[in-house]
């Protein structure tokens, strides 16, 4: 065992080697990088080196570039579909499933773009051949199907991204994530398309290389929507729905088979079976746990009011049905290595909640001090049994902040709650705007960029 | 990178539908130009005239009856030269409907077909 095993504390994770989101960055270049330097070796190596591009000359490279960015659309969406996978565990090595997100957010994103560029590119380089060749590639005949089902995928890319990248306005939760299950029929028709017209590999080539990209994206499209609701989902029931102020409520649920297993600080995704409800029976949403891992098989989980979903589970009663699938996540870090700041908001003080509450089971040693931002006292629904640990754990210390008396947080406050903020490793959790705000504070205080981490569930 | 990209999708639809109305305006309608393209006065080329049209300089293809001049557009053509190189001079129908493995060109290349039109290949009775 290595020393660092040994000082771990039960029910945290070690802290990453290194900073997980530099890991991200990298993963997200390299799949950024690997379709274009792949498609531009590979044609190189199988067409030769291409003739002269002439710049004052666009015949010679808006063909080229109409295929590339062909090329890349279809690659970048059958990674980010590949990425969509949500294994749990998977996340870890990037900082949890946010990272991975990000990164499958913004492959979506590139994708999207270079597919719009892509039939720009071909139409105006269609341009030297006359209006009938330009008309024939927008005004595809029946049986030129390689050529209408590109405009059918770019369609659909539109209908299932627009909402993503709120082209429209916020959707509505639901509403986006049926309209994101087009990607598979979007992916499948893209596929049809590239491999019927692709110039630079053979057809061989061709079926080999995007039938095994396609078959990848395929297996974790059909994992995550046909699979995972059956496998992956686990049976518990409530045992108890704790109101802890109006708005907020604290379920308690016990296994009706496994339990998770999940360490201080993780989300899973609950999925009621309650056909009662008013609203979100059988949809899944993300909730953090807010129970100690010392509590298992027992999970207890905090959910704010915060759409039609979360505003209907308010009600639920004990002995209701409802499925989790997880852990997903990996915010908090083990206490043991490095003294803390933990700055939460609103219901974003579940993650600190659950390690509390560990801390507490287990009598580690910590030095931690938790600022509790909340609008006013009536808010803040976990204080006063963080309070009752604080008495309990040593060197854990919980300061309240209150936005109505004393306004924003500010860099004072910050510097007499921690006067070593330099040496502490900084974990915020809450809305984006206390996100945003403690970011700037902490850097300017001198807490180094890479010692700063933060969660917020705004996926979209 | 939302502002971004609604940008980008908004300047794309814009010069896609721009091209179109463009392309739609100054078309000559493509049964106008069968129509143009009067069969009768087609010039006949018999196949050892063909045949003399097999190089880079001057590569003439025979395609369904037809014969083309394809000799500015081998340039322009998506693969290397010696692609379309091979067929000139001679019967290219298998060729160009199947671009050697059984893929079929595309309408695109067929609507481009008539500009290189120059005669009828010559039957044998």
């Amino acid at each position: 065992m290595t020393p660092t095993n040994a000082r771990r504390t039960a029910g945290f994770l070690p802290p990453l080697p290194g900073p997980a989101g530099r890991r991200c960055r990298w993963l997200l270049i390299g799949l950024l990088l690997l379709p274009p330097v792949t498609a531009v070796v590979g044609s190189m190596a199988t067409t030769g080196v291409p003739g002269s591009l002439v710049f004052s000359d666009p015949a010679t490279w808006l063909q080229p570039l109409g295929s590339l960015t062909g090329i890349l659309a279809l690659a970048w969406l059958l990674l980010a579909l590949m990425l969509s996978i949500r294994l749990p565990g998977l996340d870890q090595p990037l900082g949890g499933m946010l990272g991975l997100w990000r990164v499958h957010h913004y492959l979506g994103a590139a994708a999207l773009l270079s597919a719009l560029l892509h039939p720009l590119f071909l139409l105006l380089a269609s341009a030297p051949q006359g209006p009938g060749a330009t008309l024939a590639l927008l005004q595809p005949m029946p049986r030129a199907w390689p050529l209408w089902t590109g405009w059918l995928a770019l369609g659909l890319m539109l209908l299932f991204l627009a909402p993503s990248f709120q082209f429209f306005g916020r959707p509505a939760y639901q509403r986006w994530k049926l309209l994101h299950l087009l990607a598979g029929p979007a992916a499948l028709i893209a596929l049809a398309h590239g491999i019927a017209l692709a110039r630079w590999l053979s057809p061989q080539q061709a079926i080999v290389t995007w039938g095994l990209l396609g078959s990848l994206a395929a297996v974790a499209f059909f994992w995550r929507k046909g699979l995972s609701p059956l496998l992956a989902r686990r049976p518990f029931q409530i045992d108890r729905a704790d109101v802890l102020a109006n708005g907020v409520i604290e379920l308690t649920l016990s296994p009706l088979r496994r339990t998770i297993e999940f360490t201080a600080g993780q989300f899973v995704y609950l999925t009621p079976d309650i056909p009662e409800l008013e609203a979100g029976n059988r949809e899944e949403h993300p909730y953090t746990i807010s129970s100690a891992p010392a509590e298992l098989p027992t999970i207890r989980i905090g959910i704010k009011s915060l759409g039609d979903a979360s505003w209907a589970l308010q009600s639920v009663a004990a002995g209701e049905r409802v499925y989790l699938e997880g852990p997903y996540g990996r915010f908090l870090s083990d206490p043991a290595h490095r003294p803390q700041l933990w700055i939460g908001g609103g219901i974003g003080l579940t993650p600190f909640v659950s390690a509390a509450r560990q801390l507490s089971h287990i009598q580690a040693d910590c030095d931690i001090t938790l600022i509790y931002c909340a609008n006013d006292i009536t808010r803040a629904y976990y204080l006063r049994e963080l309070q009752h640990i604080a008495e309990a754990v040593d060197g854990l210390r919980v300061i309240p902040h209150f936005y109505l008396d004393q306004g924003y947080l500010n860099a004072a406050f910050l510097r007499q709650a921690a006067a070593d903020l330099d040496k502490r490793e900084a974990y915020v959790c809450g809305p984006v705007a206390l996100i945003e705000l403690t970011e700037e504070l902490l850097t300017r205080l001198g807490t180094p960029r890479g010692a700063i981490h933060t969660e917020a569930f705004d996926l979209l | 990178m939302n502002q971004f990209l609604y940008t980008a999708f908004v300047a794309c639809i814009a010069g896609i539908v721009s091209i179109w109305l463009y392309a739609a305006l100054i078309v000559t309608p493509p049964q106008a130009a069968a129509e143009a393209a009067d069969e009768a006065s087609l010039r006949t080329i018999s196949k050892a005239e063909l045949a003399r049209h097999d190089h880079a300089e001057s590569c003439w293809k025979a395609i369904d009856g037809l014969v083309y001049d394809f000799t500015d557009y081998i340039p322009e053509h998506p693969t290397p030269p010696a692609v379309m190189l091979r067929w000139c001079g001679k019967e290219a129908s298998e060729a160009y409907h199947t671009k050697g493995y059984g893929s079929p060109h595309s309408p695109a290349a067929d609507a481009m077909l008539p500009d290189y039109l120059i005669g009828r290949l010559e039957t044998n009775n």
